[in-house]
């Protein structure tokens, strides 16, 4: 079954390869400015992140030598695996810090529901890909990647986990507008979510994701927490200035004024460090990189190679805008990472798995289906 | 349009599915393959359309990033400098307080208060809880403080605990990796090493209220501060607070201090002396305290204004005020009768009784109404129109002159000089001796009293003088109000000759370096002129008062100093109702019994210190308040009459206008003396 294509090789996404290890290893080299300690040793979390970093690679390029359409079919049994994972999490794993979201493997803490992101994507592609619907999809259409959604969704938010399960939310719409919606249904569906919405903000937030919210609104409201974290980042990311104060050179992240600064917060850590300068070639990397995926996604050989590319385009485009836009003050703190540039093993192998799986996309372009 | 291509499409898509699929055999598997490429072409165009969707978020983060790192940069960046580099402030010890001999009244000592930098970490329950079992304390307790704290800005240090022991002190410096946020701060505290003497003199301090905050915009306070609330300690705030030092610590967001940068070393508040004698302080509150008396006592220097004890009776319990008094505390003393809280030195108006009597007696002579030899007839009560007035003694002094008047206190005789005399004549010499009008002291809240006049009465109430009245006022009752400093300085400028001085109690003022930056001049408001032999024939009758065979003052006599005291007592009615009219004095309840007064000077002959004795719900003064002056003029003359010295010599010594020792004994066996001179 497993047939090796020297075709394979030719077709091999340097670009991508190129890309993802530049990404990278600003993700790294910021990472040891973010978390060194004063003395003269790498951090530990330095060092397991690149740990994690190279096994990551190998694992994506050893997968390399699996089609992607296998994910066709075997993305209902990771689905269903990882439903199994989030239930055992919600209703065996103690609690830290008042949120269920980890499960000890021991050499590592996996957390199910980043690669939940990844699966979900996997079964919207799969779900949308057998489907032809010419007209566009009517609302009973949607039903099964509804519920394929709605599921890890309730589970992931009663975590509590806001921020993912939004998340796998916004993936849904994504992938649900990219395939045709009817006008009725856009139209339907967006009075729902609106009812939703509404209701969820009554009924459902908790106080504190509530609080975090109108803090966005009214920072002024509540300086000491999530006002305070916000300014700190706009602090440290406005000092930057335009060629920045320099590697290990930053004041907000080493006097711990940055909150979260080796996670969610660490490109506040690299815009200080690097200037504006450091902040356009980082981001030009990473949206070249987005961009290149939607590229696969163009000249995929099939429905779910296209589908498939662009929700993986999505689920790291979306991360990353949210997370830069609470980084830079114009959304509420929201427990998104930067994919690729925070410090997190669980989001580290997701997002190399996604982009194993573009790599795969792009490598197998031409070749018909097996 | 669109979406008729679409149809048009899937038309065709709809045939294609067969026509595609082929069977492939290079792989070795046979599968059926879907090749629709027209839907594929559709979604590959979508995806085109999604590369925009990235773009356009591109460009916002840009120029997000542009406008904080390029436009807004140099805000951002001072931001952070002020972040990182806090200064802390360092309390500067306030002044000392010293008396007039120089011992410390008040002073410093260092004490350890702890408390969170809100902003430097989120104080959540578990700290909470360390924090109130290390400090032995309730987590409500702590959480009323900080919900105080509510509103203001997080730099500003929410105190958990006060002037803690030095256990706790070391228990939280060793711990202060894991107590994020919590600090202990130095803080000068006051001691008061005379207790509760001249509290109300002194006063206490307080934290600083938001209203404080506001009107200083001097920027020298935060909250948390401690500041002047009330006598001196208010008065004087500008002298004693010093300067804050500042240290400028680079500090980590958990408020660690990594570095000290530099530096301004807090510079101490300047010292006060006071003319006040703690011994005669000491002398007046004793004896109040000891018979639970309320009232006032005032000692003053008759040639300089300079007040030597000044005691509110009951004192205020200056140790509770220390680092914040407790709401229970505070409720106690605004439910107390004898009112602690009021300064009734200044505070206190009352009728002045028959210490008015001094400036009835030297308006008398002034205005050329009566002559020591006038005699008039007492029968024990007076008519007018058709009221009848009554002497306080019901069965007269019979034939009196200005001499026995005085020292007798004959109503009767009063009666008709005021009624000669006129309301607005007498006013004007009640002025003249500072009655009616605010002295000026270095004390909060002081009371004009009142000395009515017709177009007073007019203004006030928009009736006519009675002549009737003027009768009242001239033995002290009636409309006449004084406040105890006010007699004070009545009696010393009668002792003094006329000179009505303003009153003073800050000798000088020295900064930390010991330089005097403010001296005290002696300040004249008054003068009485050309009335130096009325007022010696008043003082006569002053000396006879206290020394005659049926003086009102004899209480106050000094005799074993050999120190002539010459003085005038004063009963300061507080309601006449009938039902009280004939019952005893003890039973009379606390809060209908007379005022008592008692003002007096000494020496008599050539006199240094005047002393005011009030005594609320006392009865009389010559056995309610003269006492307390006797007790005060006995601590003023003690060291120097144990030492041998003769007062009276001293005043030979002096070069003063002198009198042979003869006279003072003359004096003091209660003759008229008749040489003396002045």
């Amino acid at each position: 079954m497993l047939r090796f294509d020297r075709r394979l090789v030719h077709h091999f996404d340097w670009v991508l390869l190129l890309m993802l290890l530049l990404v990278s290893g600003m993700a790294l080299i910021n990472l040891y400015s973010s978390t060194w300690n004063g003395g003269g040793s790498v951090s530990p979390a330095l060092l397991k992140q690149s740990y994690l970093f190279c096994a990551g690679l190998i694992v994506i390029l050893l997968l390399m030598a699996v089609d992607y359409s296998e994910m066709e079919t075997l993305g209902y049994i990771l689905y269903a695996g990882i439903v199994v994972l989030l239930l055992y999490t919600n209703f065996f794993v103690h609690t830290i810090a008042g949120t269920q979201r980890w499960i000890n493997l021991g050499f590592f803490r996996l957390q199910p529901s980043e690669p939940a992101k990844l699966i979900l994507v996997m079964v919207l592609a799969s779900c949308y890909s057998r489907k032809e619907v010419a007209d566009g999809y009517r609302l009973r259409d949607l039903l099964v990647p509804g519920a394929l959604t709605v599921v890890p969704f309730i589970l992931i938010l009663i975590q509590p986990d806001l921020g993912t399960a939004l998340m796998l939310g916004v993936l849904f719409v994504s992938m649900t507008v990219f395939v045709r919606l009817r006008w009725s249904t856009i139209g339907i569906l967006g009075s729902l979510g609106a009812v939703a919405g509404f209701i969820g903000w009554k009924f459902l937030l908790k106080d504190y994701q509530r609080r975090r919210i109108e803090t966005f609104l009214n920072p002024e409201g509540d300086p000491m927490n999530h006002g305070y974290q916000i300014m700190q980042s706009k602090i440290a990311v406005g000092s930057g200035k335009v060629f920045g104060k320099g590697f290990m050179e930053g004041t907000q992240g080493h006097l711990h004024f940055l909150p979260e600064r080796h996670t969610d917060f660490a490109f506040s850590v690299w815009a200080e460090e690097w200037g504006f300068v450091g902040t356009l070639f980082f981001l030009s990397c990473y949206f070249f990189l987005l961009l290149w995926g939607i590229n696969i996604a163009m000249t995929a050989r099939d429905k779910f190679g296209v589908l498939l590319a662009f929700g993986l385009v999505m689920l790291i485009f979306w991360q990353a805008v949210i997370n830069l836009f609470m980084i830079m003050g114009f959304l509420p703190v929201v427990g998104i990472p930067l994919p690729l540039f925070s410090y997190g093993g669980s989001s580290l192998l997701t997002t190399l798995l996604a982009v194993g799986i573009l790599m795969n996309i792009r490598m197998r372009r031409f070749l018909s289906r097996q | 349009m669109i979406g008729i291509r679409r149809k048009k499409r899937t038309n065709k898509k709809r045939a294609e599915p067969l026509l595609d699929t082929e069977l492939k055999k290079d792989s070795g598997v046979t599968r059926l393959i879907h090749r629709d490429e027209g839907e594929l072409d559709f979604f590959r165009k979508r995806a085109f359309y999604g590369a925009f969707v990235i773009i356009f978020f591109f460009a916002v983060l840009i120029t997000r990033l542009w406008f904080l790192q390029v436009q807004q940069g140099e805000k951002y960046s001072r931001l952070a400098d002020s972040n990182r580099v806090r200064f802390l402030e360092i309390a500067a010890p306030r002044g000392n307080i010293l008396d007039s001999k120089g011992r410390e009244i008040v002073t410093n000592r260092p004490s350890f208060n702890v408390v969170w930098v809100r902003e430097d970490n989120r104080l959540d329950d578990a700290l909470l809880k360390k924090m109130a079992s290390i400090l032995e304390t309730d987590v409500s307790e702590l959480l009323a403080r900080i919900r105080k704290m509510a509103g203001t800005p997080g730099h500003i240090p929410v105190r958990l605990a006060e002037d803690i022991d030095w256990e706790k002190v070391a228990y939280i410096e060793n711990n202060r990796m894991n107590l994020p946020g919590i600090k202990i701060k130095v803080v000068p505290l006051r001691v008061y090493h005379f207790g509760n003497l001249a509290s109300h003199l002194i006063g206490y301090l307080g934290e600083i209220n938001e209203k404080e905050l506001k009107s200083s915009n001097e920027g020298v306070y935060r909250g948390g501060d401690l500041i002047g609330k009330m006598g001196l300690e208010r008065l004087r705030e500008k002298d004693l607070r010093g300067e804050k030092g500042r240290h400028y610590m680079e500090v980590n967001a958990l408020g660690f201090e990594q570095r000290n940068l530099k530096g301004v070393e807090p510079l101490s508040g300047n010292d006060l002396q006071l003319t006040i004698d703690m011994d005669l302080q000491r002398a007046a509150e004793d004896i109040m305290a000891t018979e639970g008396k309320s009232g006032a006592v005032v000692a003053v220097a008759v040639n300089s204004g300079r007040l030597l004890a000044l005691a509110s009776a009951p004192t205020l319990q200056l140790d509770k005020f220390i680092g914040g008094i407790s709401h229970k505390d505070w409720q106690e003393m605004l439910d107390n009768p004898l009112h602690p809280l009021i300064n009734k030195i200044v505070q206190g108006q009352y009728p002045p009784g028959s210490t008015y009597k001094l400036v009835t007696a030297t308006a008398g002579l002034a205005e050329g109404i009566i002559t020591p030899d006038t005699i008039m007839y007492c029968p024990g009560h007076y008519r007018f129109g058709n009221r009848t007035y009554h002497c306080w003694k019901r069965s007269g002094h019979g034939a009196v002159d200005l001499n026995r008047a005085l020292s007798e206190s004959c109503d009767v005789y009063f009666y008709q000089v005021g009624q000669r005399l006129g309301v607005d004549r007498l006013a004007k010499y009640a002025r003249l001796f500072g009655l009616g009008r605010k002295t000026g002291v270095e004390m909060e809240h002081e009371k004009p009293g009142l000395i009515p006049t017709a177009a007073w009465k007019k203004k006030r109430f928009g009736k006519i003088w009675q002549e009737g009245e003027t009768l009242s006022v001239a033995i002290g009752q009636g409309f006449d109000l004084v406040t105890p400093i006010q007699l004070a300085f009545m009696t010393a400028t009668v002792a003094n000759g006329g000179t009505l001085y303003k009153p003073v109690l800050v000798e000088n003022v020295r900064d930390p370096d010991g330089h005097v930056i403010e001296r005290l001049e002696p300040e004249i408001v008054d003068r009485l002129t050309g009335q130096g032999r009325n007022l010696q024939l008043v003082r006569k009758g002053l000396i006879e008062a206290v020394n005659g065979r049926h003086g009102t003052g004899r209480r106050a006599r000094l005799q074993d100093m050999d120190i002539t005291v010459a003085g005038k007592t004063g009963t300061a009615q507080v309601v006449r109702l009938k039902q009280y009219k004939h019952l005893k004095e003890k039973d009379i309840p606390y809060k209908y019994r007379d005022h008592a007064w008692f003002t007096c000077f000494a020496p008599a002959d050539n006199p240094e210190i005047a002393v005011t004795v009030l005594v609320e719900h006392g009865m009389h003064g010559g056995s309610g308040a003269a006492p307390v002056a006797r007790a005060v003029l006995e601590a003023y003359f003690r060291e120097r009459v144990k030492a041998g010295e003769d007062i009276n010599i001293q005043i030979i010594q002096g070069g003063v206008p002198s009198h042979s020792k003869q006279a003072t004994d003359t004096g003091r066996t209660g003759e008229v003396r008749k040489n003396v001179a002045f």
